[in-house]
This record gives C-alpha cells, structure tokens and sequence, in this order.
C-alpha cells in the first residue's frame, strides 16, 4: 500500500487526469445505468401509486353502449373498471412552451368521485375560484406554466378562459407525445363546459385496472377486434384507446434512448481511461526500471511489485468512482427534471446501492485487467536488467526523414521525427481523438436534426411535413376542397392524407391513406416502395416482423365488415404508433369502403403564414371545415421536449470532449517534456528557443490529431445514422436518415483540431520555465 | 594583437535554495582571448561549470556583465540567448547528450540547420567535418547509443561547431571517457584550436589541461591563479607539465 500511495505521489498530474476520467465515466455510467434500470420500474410504480387505468377508453356519448362496459368487466384479468363522463375535445388548443399547441383533450370532473386514476395534485393554490383548471404536472415541467397562470382553451370557435390552480400527476395522458391531455375542473366549471359544447364533445370514459398489466395491450387490441367500428377514423364518431404499456413506451422512449447514450458515452472515457492506464503503466515501469531493479534486488516478487502498481490504480479507480457516483446524484436531480418533463411525473431519486456498486465493480474489474496486461511484462525482468535501465528500447532500424534528404522546414520535420518514434502513445491519441470527434459528431449530428433543420426527425415520426392540415366534415366533398383550396393564393400543394385503424392479419395496425404517395414529402418506406394500385400496401417493419410477412407477400386487410387481400410492396418505418403503421392507396381504402373519400387535407403554403391561410380558410369554408391544424406549430411544440433533452446530451457530450482532450494532451505532453528533458535542453544549448521547441511538440501531436479528427469525421459522417438507428430500433427505426450537416462536422473537426494545437501550446509552454542550464542540470 | 572575445566585470552567481544562498561566483573581473584555448580548473563546486554556463549564455548571472564579441548577454532574454548561442557558441558535454532518436549525421544537421540555408553546403560540410574527427560514411547513418563513447563524443564536437561558432565550450568532454578515446577526442580539440578556434574547457584532468595555453583556477568562486601555459606541442609536454603541476601545486590543488 505504501508502494502504491507513493507511485501515485510520484505521477501526480496522471494520477488526477485518471481521476477526473475515471469520475466522469462513474457518473454517466451510475446515472445512464439508473436511468435505464429504473425508469420503467419508476413508471409502473406511478402507475400504481396513482391507480391510474390500465386501459382507457374513450368515445362521444352518442357512440357509448353498455355492451363496451360488459365486455371490460367481464374481460378475464380485469379486476375493477369505471365509466365517467367526460368533455372530450378532439383537437382544442392552447399555448404550451413558446408556441401554440393542438391536441386532443379529455376533461374531467374533478370532484366525481372515482376508484381510478383519482386526483392528485402536486402543486394548487391555496384558493379556489369558478374558472379554475387542474393540468398534468408537464405543464410546469416544459409547457412554461406556473400556478395561477391564465389559460386559455380554444375549441370549435370558442374560447375558455381558466386560470391554473393545480398541477395533477397522470401517467396515462400527462405529456403531449400521448396524442390526448388530462385536465380536471371543478364541478361546476365542468357542468358549464359540459352545457356549451357540442353534443360530439361530451364524451364517455371507460377505464380498466388489470391483475397484470402487461395484458393491457391485449385488451385494448380484443376491445378493437370486438368492436371494430368504433375506431374508424370518422370525425364524427371519434374513439380513443390508450393502454399504460403504450403510454409507458411513448414516455420513457426518449428518456431510455437519452439514458443510453450516456451509458455509451461513459464506454467511451472507460476506454479512454484504460488507455491513459495503459499508457502510464508503461511510463512507470520504463521510468521505474531502476527502482524495480532494487526492489527485485532486495527481495520484493513480481507479484509484490505487480499489486504495488495495480493497487494504485485500484485505490484511484475506488475513490474516483466513488465521486463519480455521489456526483451523479448531485447531477440526478437535473435528469430528475428532463425525466419528469419528458414523463410528466414527479421523479423521486433512490438510493441504487447495486447499481452504484455494480458501476464500481465493473471499472475496477476493467481497470485491473488492463493494468495487469500492461504491468505482465515486470515478470520477465531480472533485477540485473532493470538497474541497468531496462532491455534497450530503441529501434534501429529506420531513421524517419532523414535531415540531410527530406525538404521542409527544420523544426517540422523534427516534429515528425518525433511523431513517428512514438508509435504506442500516438495510438493513444488517435484512437482517443476519434473517439472523442465521433461522439461530438454524434451528439451535435443529433442536436442539428432535433432541434435546427427537423425534417429527418420529423420524418421518422411519419409526419407528413405540411404546413396546415384542413379536417373536412364527413358530409362535405372532400375531392372538392381539395380542388377548392388548391386554387388559393399561396397554396402549393395539397394531398389528402388520412390516418385510420385497419386490421392486417389480426394486427391492430394504423393505416395512413393518400392517392399518390409520390406527391408527399415524406417517404417512410425505406425497402421497396409505397403502393401504387389498389391491391398494394405498404407495410412497417415491425408489422412485417409481427405478421411474418414481407416485401412480396399477401396480406389480409380488415376494415369495417370488409376483407381484401393486398400484396406488400415496401418496408416501412415510423416512430409514431409505435411503430405499428402502414400505407394504402385511396384506390386501395375504397375497395374496403366503396365511398370512402378521406378527411384530412395537407395544405404546403409559400409565402403566407399559416395562422392567415387557416383564417382565410375557416372564413371561406367554415361550414365545410370541422378543423383546421398549424402542422408546424404543433411539431415545434411537441419536439421542444426533445430539444431540450438533445441540447442537454450535447452540452455534456462536447463539455466532456474537450475536458478529455485537454486532459489527455496535458498528460502527454508533461510526459514528453519530463522525458526529454535533457534532450530540450540540449536543443536549447545549441540554440533553439522556447517557441520552437512549443511549435515542435505541438506540430509533433497534429498529424495524429489530425488523423484522429478525420477518422472520428469519417466514422461520424458514415455511421453517425446506423448508430442513432440501432439506438432507435425499439422505438420502430429501421433506416436512419438525419441530415448529416457537413459544415457542422468540420466545424467540430476544426475545432476540436485546434483545441488540440491550442491545448498543445499551452501545455508545451512549461519548457519556458527551465532554462537550458537547468534541463541539463537537472 | 590578439582580440578579447569574452570580457565580465564583477560577475556574480548566487543559488538559493530553501532559504539559503550559495554565492558559486563573486566578482570575478575575466578576459578571454580570441583563439586561445582556455582551460578552467578548481576543486569540486569551485564554480567551473557555472563560469562556464555564464559565459555562454546558457545560464543568466546574477549580477555583473558579459560582454561576448561585443554583445551584452546580461541583457539578453532567454530566447536572444538562444539565438546568439546558435550562432556563436559550440558546446561538448561531458555526458554527450546527443539526440537518442536521430541519427549521427541528423545530430549534426539539428544544429546545423538552425543557422545555414544552404543544405547542400551544409551537408557537405558536416561530412567532412565527421571525416575529419575521425567518424566516418559507414557510421553517418548510426544511432548514438549504436558508437563507442569516444565516437560519440567527436561526434558531438561537429555538432558543436558546424555553425563555425566564436567560442566552443566544453564541459569535461573527456569525464565519461576511457584513455584511448579521451585522446582521440582531445586531439581533435587540439586539432581545431590549431586552426583558429578558441576554446573554453572545463576539467579536473592534468592531461587535458595540458592541451590548453592558459589555465585558470577558480577557488570558492573567484580567479586564484591564471596561467600562460603556452600553445601544446608534443615536443615541449614535458615542460608545460611541470609548469602546470607547479602551478596547481601553488593553487592547492
């Protein structure tokens, strides 16, 4: 032990940039690991906790009939269910975060008494008035609310006023990537509501506990087939279905996705760590020859001298990981709230003690390994060799551009002659500063795509990326307005694209329709192609994993009472309904349903705003029109949860990079600088200044950090999609394709490029101090 | 009229160290003569290597002046220092110290470079010098630790003077030698003394001060004796070593 405390004495600097490594890499490690071990287990405990449904449904009250109850209570494993009456809004809206939100709404009477899914309030005021409102609690988190906030609720032409006086936790419709939100009012504000909207609007909630919940997913897919005309898509008649499992993956994707990528991220500075370990082992044990030389000389065992130089890793990586770990719970409650905005729910942080004690484990497990495969080599010296100054290290066998041969100037090709003699710690830095390039990449890549140019993101998501989305009344011509408004000033382009439930051998799945899938934007079939004629339909991946069916074979299609058959065309992708979609032509939808003729019309704009097209439209078409939907307003908003979680990612990724990079030239080059000491001051003797021995260190590291940014360019240039597509492949990514931004890229190659040389001056500037008397001397 | 090269006045140096000051040089008025070759001698931490950094700018005096061809170096930054050392001084270790990675003819080229532009001549020149101490074509590509000391060593020397430099410095460049390669190295000292270069050497060795025509001694850190020895020659050694014994004998030596 004594042993080791002074190795680490003796190599201080090594001993603290290992320390900061080994520190961040436990504290992405323990929160990434605690994250993803607790959050869905963090999920189910909410949901239990708040007795929140297993299985909701939701419909007008014109559609209700007590046969849906029948079927819910008598389903095997449902233990209690509960009908209410609710105000159903399908897409009200209303300001959340910067911008304007549309989306579905479900309001409650918040003093009915009720078994499931009770109110509980995580914050109210202390009075109460008529015009009150309880929202979930992501208002606060990422909608920009504060109690007592004015809030406004536009819905069909009218506008209702309320002002905050509660935030009420929810797991099932508490955020706004659920596609329907949970507001409570007080009874008579209810009643009110109730009286004044539409009889579509007063809807019906039916929700289910089960013994397991794991099941629910099946109910609500039994409830479907049981019922398959209820969901069919048709305005008038609008029905709901959530299941905790679904809304259990929708909110805790993104969290888990983020999760993993710092786990990732602490794989990387593990490595970097290992490295730096491998690399100061072998420094010491060069250095050390002598002192090995005595201590094998008076006795000591390799394996006395191998522990000494393994326990000062282990006591370093101990203590090291042990702030790691309190550090990640300083920084939990900063995940805390992303989780909470992403999720809804307040998180409450636990003390892990395996998960902290496995991240411990595993680093010195790591650590000990490596150190041992670098220390073996203590072994084989006899004592007589190590104080002698160890076997002789030096190639002979090329002398790289040779001065009296190579052109250039002097002090780079010294420099190169340096670069090429230090072929292990070039290695290093190579792989290190590609490690290091490709993260950056990799975060500021998905930074750019989230939250600058969207469209790849939005993409995987299957939007459609319109600007305005016109909902025609079921009883008005659809084929006519879409005619009608394409003639408007501005308007470029127009396609009708509806989204329904149709069954495809058994599977539940949601079916988009359009005529012409070459007139969208938006492609999301990435094997194959969309379908073109009627007895074609594009299907995703997961639904083609799900039904065992491919590019080629028939698939059976159930809509309403009617079956066809379709042949599968392409593959396709999709974040949105998880994942389960697919794709018919109109031509197609109609052999189903002879007069279908859609609903939904994608308005492109050029050169008018969208809040001016809607209202030109609402004037023109008012009562043709059941709604009118800001497509861009609605993904800016429901992506912000997004941009903030990728901005945080990034922030620590590219804060950590150049933390590393710093670090790890600052070793390097101490190291250099104490081991040719002698050979500096000789150059300074015969001549050379300080700044030339700076330029010549610095010049020495740039064609490996060269080669590193490049590499770590490169990988991120080519992989940076395939990786984000492994990491999305749960949420039904198959192929990725984000706007890889090459001017992004060679920024962060420039940069990280001259970090490095800036780094390198700094560093190297240590030579200034000691004179050339003094580095002889010494 | 033989020109100074190197004058100080009252030149002082002074270490400190944990709260104590060695004063290693106290006003020590010197001149040295262009084309001599000087030799400094004195008992263990008499100040010789110290005289011997001040002088060529290696190391700053604490106080007092050096006045080198006509140049100030007290009033010198590190890097002017740098410069006219590249330009003016030569300098033998008695550790060596070439350039472990390079080979011996890129050991002379390093410092070589620093000065010529013309590769070609400098190249050219650098050959023959090695020749000329003795080092030659087949050991050009070598690496040090791949000589013998003394063939380090002259090496070492053409390393010190490709750059044609006022002074050469030599720091016991015979302390890490065995007899036969110290006289192979001394006459090649001899050699280029013989042609014009003055020469400043540091030694604790009667036979290579013997090579010298002036030898000082330096006593706690002043000049206790300064002999004229006279220029070396085989035929007159016999003499110029009493002469050098008596005169070490007066110093204590």
């Amino acid at each position: 032990m004594k042993l080791a405390l002074a190795n680490i004495r003796k190599g201080k600097s090594a001993a603290v940039s290992l320390f900061i490594f080994i520190t961040i890499a436990a504290m992405l490690l323990n929160i990434g690991l605690m994250v993803i071990t607790q959050m869905n287990p963090f999920f189910d405990r909410k949901v239990e906790e708040l007795r929140d449904p297993h299985v909701a449904i939701m419909m007008d009250q014109a559609s209700y009939h007590s046969g849906y109850d029948e079927f819910l209570t008598n389903y095997s494993g449902v233990t209690k269910t509960e009908t209410e009456e609710i105000v159903m809004m399908n897409l009200a809206k209303f300001n959340y975060g910067s911008s304007e939100l549309t989306s579905s709404v479900a309001i409650f009477n918040a003093e009915n008494s009720r078994s499931i899914g009770p109110l509980k309030l995580i914050e109210k005021l202390d009075t109460s008035s008529a015009n009150d409102i309880f929202v979930p609690y992501s208002f606060k988190t990422d909608g920009g609310y504060k109690l007592g906030d004015s809030f406004t609720i536009r819905y069909l032409g009218a506008v209702y006023e309320y002002h905050i006086a509660g935030f009420l936790e929810t797991t099932i419709m508490g955020t706004t990537n659920i596609g329907v939100m949970k507001f409570m009012l007080p009874e008579r504000a209810f009643l009110t509501l109730a009286d004044h909207v539409d009889d579509s609007s007063n809807g019906i909630i039916l929700s289910a506990l089960m013994k397991e919940k794991t099941e629910s997913p099946k109910l609500l897919n039994d409830f479907t087939k049981r019922f398959p005309q209820t969901i069919a898509g048709e305005t008038s008649s609008y029905v709901l279905g959530l299941d905790t499992e679904i809304v259990k993956n929708v909110s805790t994707l993104t969290i888990n996705i983020i999760a993993t990528i710092l786990v990732a991220f602490a794989a990387i500075i593990v490595l970097i760590s290992l490295i730096v370990i491998t690399f100061r082992v072998s420094n010491s044990i060069e250095d050390g020859m002598g002192n090995i030389g005595v201590l094998k000389a008076i006795g000591y065992t390799s394996r006395q001298i191998l522990s000494s130089i393994i326990l000062q890793f282990i006591v370093i990586v101990f203590c090291a990981g042990a702030a790691g770990i309190a550090l990640s719970y300083v920084l939990m409650p900063f995940f805390g709230g992303a989780i909470s905005s992403l999720s809804g729910l307040v998180w409450l942080q636990e003390f892990d003690v395996l998960i902290n004690f496995v991240s411990i484990i595993l680093l010195i497990f790591l650590v000990v390994l490596v150190t041992l495969l670098s220390a073996f080599r203590v072994r084989r010296i006899l004592p007589v060799e190590a104080l002698r100054g160890g076997i002789q290290t030096h190639s002979f066998r090329k002398n790289y551009f040779p001065l009296e041969k190579e052109r250039g100037n002097l002090h780079f090709l010294l420099a190169i002659k340096s670069t090429l003699i230090n072929a292990k710690q070039n290695i290093m830095i190579f792989i290190i500063i590609s490690a290091l390039t490709l993260a950056a990449i990799f975060s500021a890549v998905l930074y750019y795509n989230v939250a600058s140019d969207k469209t790849a993101f939005i993409n995987i998501f299957g939007t459609e990326p319109a600007n305005v989305m016109v909902n025609v009344r079921p009883d008005a011509d659809t084929g006519d307005m879409l005619n009608d408004i394409k003639k408007i000033d501005h308007v470029k382009n127009v396609n009708l694209f509806d989204l329904i439930t149709v069954k495809i051998d058994d599977q539940t799945v949601y079916t988009n329709v359009t005529h012409d899938y070459s007139k969208l934007e938006n492609n999301i079939v990435y094997d194959g192609r969309q379908p073109i004629h009627e007895n074609e339909i594009s299907i995703s991946w997961i639904v083609s994993s799900q039904i065992n069916k491919g590019i080629g074979d028939t698939v059976e299609v159930e809509y309403g009472s009617e079956k066809k058959r379709y042949l599968v065309t392409g593959l396709s992708q999709s974040v949105g309904n998880l994942g389960q979609v697919a794709a018919l032509t109109m031509d197609g939808m109609q052999q189903l349903q002879s007069t279908y003729k859609g609903t939904s019309l994608y308005v492109y704009l050029d050169g008018i705003s969208n809040k001016d097209f809607m209202n030109k439209v609402e004037q023109q078409y008012g009562d043709q029109i059941a709604k009118t939907l800001d497509i861009d307003d609605n993904i800016e908003t429901q992506t912000g949860m997004y941009t903030a979680a990728v901005f945080a990612v990034m922030l620590i990724v590219l804060t950590i990079t150049v933390l590393v990079v710093v670090l790890i030239l600052y070793l390097v080059i101490k190291t250099v600088i104490i081991k040719r000491k002698k050979e500096f001051g000789v150059m300074k003797a015969i001549g050379y200044t300080t700044l030339q021995l700076m330029n010549q260190i610095s010049i020495s590291f740039l064609p490996v950090v060269t080669a590193g940014v490049v590499m770590g360019g490169i990988l991120g240039y080519f992989f940076t999609n395939p990786m984000l597509s492994l990491l999305l492949s749960n949420a039904g990514v198959k192929r990725l394709d984000f706007t890889i931004h090459l001017p992004t890229i060679l920024l962060i190659c420039i940069a990280i490029f001259v970090l490095a040389y800036v780094v390198s001056m700094l560093v190297s500037r240590r030579i200034k101090k000691i004179s050339a008397y003094g580095l002889i001397t010494e | 009229m033989t020109k100074t090269i190197i004058r100080t006045e009252k030149l002082c140096k002074t270490f400190s160290s944990g709260g104590t000051q060695q004063h290693v040089l106290k006003n020590l008025d010197i001149s040295l003569l262009e084309g001599d070759f000087t030799i400094i001698m004195g008992s263990s931490g008499s100040g010789k290597s110290t005289l011997l950094y001040a002088l060529s700018g290696m190391d700053q005096p604490t106080l007092g002046e050096i006045d080198f061809a006509g140049k100030s170096l007290a009033k010198f930054s590190n890097d002017q220092l740098a410069v006219f050392r590249r330009k003016h001084c030569g300098f033998v270790f008695q550790q060596i110290y070439l350039l472990d990675n390079m080979s011996v003819l890129d050991n002379v080229l390093t410092s070589g470079l620093l000065v010529s532009k013309n590769k070609r001549e400098l190249v050219q020149k650098a050959k023959e010098l090695l020749k000329q101490v003795g080092i030659e074509e087949n050991s050009w590509a070598k690496f040090p630790a791949q000589l013998s000391g003394g063939e380090a060593q002259r090496v070492g020397i053409v390393r010190a003077i490709i750059n044609k430099p006022k002074v050469l410095f030599a720091d016991e460049p015979t302390g890490a030698l065995n007899s036969a390669s110290s006289d192979s190295v001394l006459d090649v000292f001899t050699d280029i003394n013989t042609k014009g270069q003055s020469i400043v050497l540091v030694t604790h060795d009667l036979k290579t001060a013997l090579r010298g025509n002036r030898v000082i001694y330096l006593k706690d850190g002043v000049i206790y004796g300064d002999l004229q020895l006279g220029a070396f020659s085989e035929n007159k050694n016999l003499e110029r070593l009493e002469k050098l014994k008596h005169f070490l004998a007066e110093m204590g030596w």
